[in-house]
């Protein structure tokens, strides 16, 4: 059932990018727009190099848009216009990456990974008054909802794919984001497994999460409130 | 606040970086061991040339100072002044009492021959002392060799130690400079006579043509034959003066130049064979009933040296300034005085030093020797920062995704650089701790490792080599039946390795790199230079900082889309 749409939170006007490989220009996205409403579950779909995971980035201020390529607003707010230091907290606070691959760190345990955007974020003064064990409490709870509550001190060569998958999930909403963005969160991941990420995120975005995800399996983006189609780097 | 716990998370959790940790105090222990050793060195000749000089030394060579007594008086009358010595320093020869024995031909008795020993003549520097007032200047009693030990010295002398023997013991003879025969006594630097053999813990055995320990070899109250030349201030030569002088005992102080060359004698032996003794004073102008030039009075004795001793707490400079301002005093008075037959130079062509700008020949070398190796190792700060960079630039290439995580969750391009800036300076740390712990271990240790070194192998050490050696041909057979090409290399390496060490062990006896029968000083210096674990450490932190900021600042620059692509 499709929630009626409250306001945008991510907007997405005429946006363009091109790579540049040796000498050759390649332009992967042309005039690409969007709107996501706060709530919303939108799924991007398409084939394999035609921009999806690239407006993802741009959309998650990873990425740059080139220099004539129209705004990205998030919430109001022009991306373009975010100093450095805007731009790591709006990473770090107001978005939140799910990754194809996990992207965990090995060196640091369940917990500490779950941990690590909410460390970033942390000033030295919050933590020498002791912040640093209220966002341990938190994020051993969020991985308790994650089904991780028994594997806090592992490290993530000792999970498997779903639960390495369940670990980034946690570290994505640890800061409470407004806006999940997923990479092909599924894409690495049996059926089952991904059967059961599917269900957490959907789950998560019951509670009014914005999610914007990627991917090229249609019965994922049939699970999403709408479907945008990327076709050689314009929204269908 | 995730940088430290990355920091400390790469730095226990992976083997490159201990291996930055290892080259990083390598090259720390490296530069403190050899600094160490060469400061130690510098002290021991310092310390050994001074001991026989005091702090400040007054000199005018060849004609010397009269009425030094006065001055010596005047000298120790100083604050500033323990005591103060006279010396009378020349060149002479030395005819020893042993060399090569020579038959010739009775004169005038054709078929009769005799036999002789036709003395070595040894090239020498004599100093005539005063014993007593040396002895408070540079404790010249401690120098004396043939002593009887104290009971707590007995203990750790060597069974076959000559100094247990009731003979060897010639404390008075030394101390008075008198022979058992009553006659003036020369005190000999230990290392003049040949049959004086230094062992490795650094005593002497008196060792004949034979090599066996030989009483007869020791010398006590045999007769020497000085010869020296007196010279007059105008620089013309004298007659020869030749003097018998029994061996009455013979010194150590430390530095091989002064043992293997300085004398002792009385002063006044000195001053009488130098013309530098108290003479009568004839005025060519009067003539007396004889016709002779008149005798007025008497020319005083002279010293060319003066050592002086600082009271305790007083700088060798300021002892200087002192002595400089008594010394500038006494010639002016001495100037003004018209009784006085002979004047004592003026203060800007006498020679006031202290015992540093003395010895400068001796210590000047070594001192720069020093500074040469602090130089030239200084250079392993530069193989440091080198290895850093290229271990660093090698973890920033393996954590080129972990970079594109944190820049994804919002770290910031400063807090990146910051990680591996404090990842640098943690190795730095860490690295430059365990060099100071591990080159204080071997300094500490280095005489017992040199022992050890010098040592033959025993029995139980081959067998361990030999059964090393041969597991490591087990694991080098176990990793070809593997098909394994790391425990291959690696175990190649290792049965080379044990083998060469077995081998050598098999004829092993012993290296002594610094041999104290070769070497002058007994044992290896063994204490840490603490200022040069400061600087070293100092630049071993700085180092690996700078070898970290390049690859830093690249993880810095690096694009987090570019390395979350990677895969």
């Amino acid at each position: 059932m499709k929630p009626p749409i409250v306001k945008p939170l991510l907007e997405a006007q005429g946006v363009k990018k091109t790579y540049r490989l040796g000498q050759t220009s390649v332009p992967v996205l042309h005039d690409a727009s969007l709107t996501v409403a706060q709530g919303e579950w939108v799924a991007i779909v398409g084939s394999s190099g035609s921009g999806k995971s690239t407006l993802l980035h741009l959309l998650g201020g990873l990425d740059r848009a080139d220099k004539d390529s129209g705004p990205i607003s998030f919430d109001g707010e022009d991306l373009r216009a975010f100093s450095p230091a805007r731009e790591n907290l709006y990473r770090n606070r107001d978005v939140g990456f799910v990754f194809q691959f996990y992207h965990l760190l090995p060196e640091l345990t369940v917990l500490e990974n779950a941990m690590l955007p909410s460390l970033v974020g942390l000033s030295r003064l919050a933590w020498l008054t002791g912040r640093r064990a209220e966002l341990r409490d938190r994020a051993a709870e969020l991985l308790e909802t994650c089904g991780l509550g028994h594997r806090l001190k592992h490290r993530p060569a000792e999970l498997s794919g779903g639960e390495r998958q369940r670990v980034a999930i946690a570290r994505a909403l640890i800061n409470k984001p407004k806006v999940l963005l997923a990479d092909e969160p599924t894409g690495n991941l049996d059926v089952r497994t991904g059967g059961g990420i599917l269900d957490l995120l959907a789950e998560r975005q019951a509670g009014g999460l914005t999610m914007v995800m990627v991917t090229h399996d249609q019965s994922v983006a049939a699970r999403a409130h709408r479907q945008v189609k990327i076709v050689d780097g314009r929204v269908a | 606040m995730y940088a430290p716990l990355l920091a400390n998370r790469y730095l226990t959790s992976r083997i490159i970086p201990l291996i930055a940790v290892g080259a990083v105090a390598l090259c720390v222990a490296l530069v403190i061991i050899v600094v160490s050793v060469m400061s130690g060195f510098l002290d021991m000749v310092r310390n050994s040339g001074k001991t026989l000089i005091g702090d400040v030394v007054v000199s005018y060579p060849i004609s010397g100072i009269p009425y030094y007594d006065e001055l010596i008086k005047e000298i120790e009358a100083l604050p500033e002044t323990a005591a103060a010595s006279p010396i009378v320093e020349t060149l002479g020869l030395l005819r020893m009492p042993y060399g090569t024995m020579e038959t010739t031909q009775v004169p005038g008795e054709p078929g009769r021959s005799e036999q002789s020993i036709r003395g070595r003549v040894e090239f020498v520097h004599v100093w005539g002392i005063e014993p007593e007032s040396l002895e408070r200047v540079a404790g010249y009693y401690d120098k004396l060799y043939w002593r009887k030990p104290s009971d707590e010295v007995a203990k750790g002398l060597a069974p076959d130690d000559p100094r247990l023997d009731p003979y060897y013991q010639r404390d008075e003879q030394g101390k008075t400079l008198r022979s058992t025969r009553d006659r003036d006594g020369i005190v000999l630097g230990i290392e003049i006579s040949p049959y004086n053999k230094r062992t490795r813990d650094g005593s002497y055995r008196t060792r004949g043509p034979s090599g066996a320990q030989d009483p007869d070899y020791f010398m006590p109250d045999l007769p020497t034959t000085l010869t020296l030349v007196p010279i007059s201030s105008n620089a013309k030569l004298g007659e020869d003066q030749s003097r018998e002088l029994d061996i009455v005992n013979e010194i150590q102080s430390g530095v091989f130049t002064i043992d293997s060359q300085r004398v002792l004698v009385p002063i006044k032996v000195t001053q009488e064979m130098l013309k530098l003794d108290e003479a009568p004073f004839a005025d060519p102008s009067k003539r007396d009933a004889n016709g002779r030039p008149m005798i007025v009075g008497t020319t005083p004795a002279r010293a060319t040296t003066i050592v002086v001793r600082a009271r305790d707490g007083v700088r060798s400079e300021d002892l200087l300034a002192a002595v400089e301002r008594a010394y500038a005093s006494f010639s002016a008075r001495m100037r003004a005085d018209p009784t006085r037959t002979l004047l004592p130079p003026p203060i800007d062509r006498t020679n006031i030093e202290t015992w540093e700008q003395r010895l400068v020949d001796l210590i000047g070398p070594v001192q720069k020797e020093r500074e040469l190796m602090r130089t030239l190792f200084s250079i392993v700060y530069i193989v440091c920062a080198a290895l850093v960079l290229a271990i660093f630039w090698a973890i920033v290439q393996e954590k080129t995704r972990d970079i594109g995580i944190l820049r994804a969750v919002g770290a910031s391009r400063v807090g990146i650089l910051w990680i591996f800036l404090r990842y640098g300076l943690l190795i730095g740390i860490v690295g430059s701790l365990v060099g100071v712990l591990l080159a204080w271990v071997i300094v500490v240790r280095l005489n017992d490792i040199h022992e050890l070194i010098g040592m033959p192998a025993s029995t139980p050490v081959k067998v361990t080599a030999w059964v090393a050696a041969a597991l490591a041909l087990v694991m080098l057979v176990r990793g070809l039946r593997r098909a394994s090409a790391l425990q291959t290399v690696c175990w190649t390496f290792g049965f080379a390795a044990l083998s060469v060490i077995a081998f050598s062990l098999l004829d092993y006896q012993g290296y002594m790199v610094w041999d104290p029968a070769v070497y002058y000083f007994t044992r290896i210096p063994s204490e840490v230079d603490w200022d040069t674990v400061r600087t070293t450490v100092a630049g071993g932190i700085l180092f690996s900082v700078i070898g970290a900021a390049i690859p830093a600042a690249r993880a810095a620059d690096t694009d987090p889309v570019q390395s979350l692509r990677y895969e």
